[in-house]
């Protein structure tokens, strides 16, 4: 057994039997209440499973949950609630198993969903993309949870309707829109590590008029963290913390019954040091007007340009200077049409522009910029109360290198009895290269020179899927299974030297042969009228690792899927008196060990692979929240509930070194009499 | 009213971003100028590079300093172990613990031996990145934090204790390709511990964190002469480290 077997082996045990009773009591509470809450009495709800919700990404039109085509996973404000989320990271690696966030170079973040990493899942705020990336991820702290009425989570290709980058799904973060007329909501949350999380919410509803500005501000302290000795590879010694600013606005003007025109502006600064004379610095400035005309009862058109700029600097203390060293700038321009034939039918048609800039001080050229343009259409056929087929095509055409894709998608959705929808599909999904990923030319400290590719081909990938769900009185029931093809990879390959020189290693952006990611999901959720709730979600992925175009085996970029995840909450929700009530949240995900094939020898890749062993872990948090009158709440929670420390904070270790604890309180101004 | 100025904002700054292809704002960045602008006493000298020493005559400053490569070059000699041959010009490989205790935890690897590291004919201090060497001198920090409350003459120093150069194998860093690992072939040879204090390199944390230490130091050479040397700043305007701007005074 080698040494890098037998530690992960040894802190696989301990990571699972850590503080074994305190563990097997919280399972076993878990299933206890699961079993014996069956018994309690109650209506059948099915709307506490939000069946009658309306959900748009799957399709673009609105459509209710229980009767969307495409399989749609809804994060609701309560969730965001229930689990404290400050931004997406914290959510989702909470709410759905299956999804990691691990360490890319410079500690920058990396999702992987079901297999596909941050340039293969597209995320959208209210529909509209966003700019930037760091480490080929969207900057996850811009997307803060506060303000957001919900999020809907498409699994598998969607490139027929959103174009690039959705071969793995779409994430889209739909933000509130305010009723009242006018709201004030201040809160904050203070925790270890100096961890402060403070936010405002002012809403104003006119007649005509409706504003929502939100301003949010979080800052945490460099954590620094002790490892074992003799680590299997890279470890970290400090989690970087960070400060943000997040401002946003949104107007809302309502011309008449037909016209809607919605204006919105963003700021976003985040503030990191990893370098003590010279923090870096995250700005994004975002704008966009939208309008919404219903032409008819059975025609509407939607209108929208968007702006997004996502600037990347260092501040060089010394020199009092802030120098900008990355700005991807993104402006679109888009419509959508949507016509309702009668009862039976929904064709949408719809058309993008987008002009793409990008400057980066590792780029040969030092600025690059491409338009693309595209033109889709769906049609959502409901052949009778059973049966209902969607059909979607899309041209996509990129003006550098003349690229151009077509991309299909055939969606069923079959109802053979009530409550029961069986949802199987064929999507295909492609990712253009990114204009870093053709152009780049970067010195890596002198490690070695990571080299763009003007020749790269687009990815291209085939998304089979199926799932079931079922809800009955209290209980729903999800399956569902997919396998994604991928061709093509976008990938770094192989480090090499050229020929006329051994000292100068290069790593090239490459098209990988085939890659090939399975999986599936099962998950319970239960609701019963004596305050209890219960979700219980596991799920399977296995990614088949590419190789190069040689067969031969390279060495993973990022550290792939966890084959096994789950993740559990349990709440409870009492109103003692008309001025009392009180939350309990128990949450805990699990996710199982992974192995990942690396170079032994980075400089000597003659030397192959070893695989590394990453250890399995769980964490659990529980939060309990108080309300007093309907103005105030009360929050306090214990996060890392089993004081679980990792042996080893490798890039995919959870960013903790034990138990936190955190206290916050919410106020709506309005509420106070 | 409220609306008004609202609706005014919002369209404005859609306005703005329309006509912004590239971008907006850009002026709240700094634009580097590589002109260095330097004041009387004071001496600008690039020494970023990894595999050069610059040779500094306090003399004559306004010349082009003179750069000398670090023989990398392996030399037909027997190899030994650096305890029995110490000290040897060469390049003596260690691995550093830099993911875990770091510097202070490190392994001597392995020894190539080379030419010594060659010199010009007239100088008074090298620098490579944050190592100084003398010719022939010996430094002394004081606690004076800027060149004009300086006594009068270096006489105020004569009772204070130098050190010469001493022979270091594991701070100039030359050969980095193997740094991930934390692999790094450094020169052997004589630096002044103490004037090379001016720049601090520190690992934890990683990235390392440079520190420098305003402090005046007096250089006495072996002539007899004395000089008052001050790190300025250790970045040019584009924030590369190890770009020196030093305040002097020589003879002092």
């Amino acid at each position: 057994m080698t040494a890098t077997d037998y530690n992960g082996k040894s802190e696989k045990v301990r990571n699972l039997f850590h503080q074994p009773e305190a563990l097997q009591f919280l399972i076993l509470s878990f299933f206890h209440l699961f079993i014996f809450s069956h018994f309690a009495h109650a209506q059948q709800q099915d709307s506490t499973f939000l069946l009658n919700d309306v959900v748009i990404t799957g399709t673009r039109t609105p459509k209710l949950l229980k009767d969307a085509p495409i399989q749609t996973r809804v994060i609701t404000t309560a969730d965001i609630e229930k689990v404290d989320a400050t931004n997406v990271e914290d959510l989702l690696q909470q709410e759905m198993p299956g999804v990691e966030f691990s360490y890319a170079m410079n500690q920058l973040k990396h999702m992987n969903l079901c297999g596909f990493g941050g340039q293969g899942i597209l995320f959208l705020v209210d529909g509209e993309r966003l700019a930037g990336e760091t480490m080929d991820d969207v900057d996850f702290t811009r997307l803060n949870m506060a303000n957001v009425e919900r999020i809907e989570i498409v699994k598998g290709a969607a490139s027929a309707l959103y174009g690039s980058n959705a071969g793995g799904g779409v994430i889209n973060i739909i933000t509130k829109e305010g009723t009242e007329p006018w709201t004030l909501n201040l809160n904050g949350r203070l925790a270890r590590y100096n961890e402060r999380r403070l936010g405002g919410a002012y809403g104003v509803n006119g007649k005509r008029l409706h504003n929502m500005l939100n301003v949010n501000h979080t800052s945490i302290d460099n954590i620094h963290v002790s490892n074992a000795e003799n680590p299997a590879t890279q470890v970290v010694t400090t989690i970087y913390g960070d400060c943000t600013w997040n401002v946003k606005d949104r107007l809302t003007f309502t011309v008449n019954d037909q016209l809607k025109l919605i204006g919105r502006a963003g700021y976003f600064y985040r503030e990191q040091t990893r370098v003590a004379d010279a923090p870096e610095r995250f700005r994004d400035f975002s704008a966009g007007l939208k309008g919404l005309w219903d032409i008819s009862k059975d025609d509407n058109l939607e209108i929208s340009y968007s702006f997004d700029q996502y600037d990347k600097s260092d501040y060089h203390k010394i020199n009092k200077l802030d120098v900008r060293d990355y700005r991807n700038v993104q402006n679109i321009f888009k419509g959508l049409y949507n016509h309702y034939w009668s009862s039976n039918g929904i064709l949408t048609v719809g058309a993008d522009f987008m002009h793409d800039y990008l400057m980066n001080k590792n780029l040969g050229s030092k600025t690059e910029s491409q338009n693309t343009f595209d033109a889709f259409a769906q049609y959502d056929w409901i052949i009778n109360t059973q049966w209902e087929v969607v059909g979607a095509v899309r041209y996509d055409y990129f003006s550098d290198k003349k690229d151009s894709h077509f991309t299909p998608k055939l969606s069923v959705r079959y109802q053979p009895i009530s409550n029961l929808n069986i949802r199987f599909g064929y999507g295909m999904g492609f990712r253009a290269p990114a204009l870093k990923e053709k152009y780049y030319n970067f010195d890596a400290a002198g490690i070695w020179i990571i080299r763009g590719n003007p020749d790269l081909k687009a990815e291209l990938s085939h998304n089979f899927n199926a799932s079931a769900d079922y809800t009955k009185g209290h209980y729903n029931f999800t399956l569902a299974a997919y396998y994604n093809e991928v061709h093509n990879k976008l990938a770094t390959g192989v480090p090499h030297y050229l020929p006329n020189d051994d000292k100068q290693l290069y790593l090239d952006y490459t098209n990988l042969a085939g890659y090939s990611v399975y999986g599936g999901e099962a998950a319970i959720q239960a609701r019963w009228d004596n305050g209890f709730s219960a979700k219980l979600s596991y799920a399977y992925t296995n990614e088949r690792l590419p190789k190069d175009k040689e067969g031969h085996t390279i060495n993973n970029q990022y550290i792939p899927a966890r084959h096994h995840s789950l993740t559990a909450r349990v709440d409870w929700d009492k109103q003692f008196t008309r001025n009392y009530g009180l939350r309990l949240s128990l949450n805990g995900r699990f996710l199982s060990d992974v192995k990942n094939v690396e170079f032994i020898d980075y400089y000597d890749i003659s030397k192959g692979t070893s695989t590394i062993h990453y250890p399995a872990y769980t964490l659990w948090k529980f939060s309990a929240v108080q309300q007093f009158g309907k103005a105030f709440k009360v929050t306090a929670a214990i996060d890392n509930l089993l004081n679980y420390k990792p042996q080893y904070h490798y890039f995919n270790s959870p960013l903790t070194d034990g138990i936190n604890l955190m206290v916050g309180v919410s106020v709506d101004i309005e509420k106070i009499k | 009213m409220r609306h008004k100025f609202l609706t005014l904002s919002t369209l404005t700054l859609f306005l703005s971003s329309l006509s912004a292809c590239h971008g907006i704002l850009d002026d709240i960045y700094d634009d580097p100028s590589n002109d260095v602008t330097l004041k009387e006493g004071q001496l600008y000298v690039d020494a970023s590079s990894w595999t050069e020493w610059y040779y500094i005559d306090l003399l004559d400053t306004n010349k082009e300093w003179v750069s000398m490569s670090i023989p990398t070059e392996e030399l037909p000699t027997l190899k030994s172990q650096p305890s029995t041959l110490s000290p040897q010009p060469g390049i003596y490989t260690y691995w550093y613990d830099v993911f875990g205790a770091g510097l202070s935890n490190h392994e001597f690897q392995s020894f190539t031996p080379t030419a010594e590291q060659p010199e010009p004919e007239k100088w008074h201090i090298a620098v490579h990145r944050n190592n100084v060497r003398t010719n022939g001198g010996a430094a002394y920090e004081t606690s004076y934090t800027s060149m004009s409350e300086l006594p009068e003459s270096s006489e105020a120093f004569a009772d204070a204790t130098f050190t010469p150069d001493t022979w270091n194998e594991l701070d100039v860093w030359t050969i980095r390709e193997q740094m991930l690992q934390g692999f790094v072939g450094n020169q052997g040879i004589r630096v002044n511990p103490v004037l090379s204090s001016w720049l601090k390199l520190e690992i934890p944390p990683v990235p390392p964190a440079f520190t420098l230490n305003n402090h005046v130091f007096i250089v006495r050479f072996d002539d007899d002469t004395y000089a008052a040397i001050q790190l300025e700043n250790y970045q040019n305007a584009a924030g590369v480290k190890c770009c020196l701007t030093i305040n002097y005074k020589y003879p002092y």
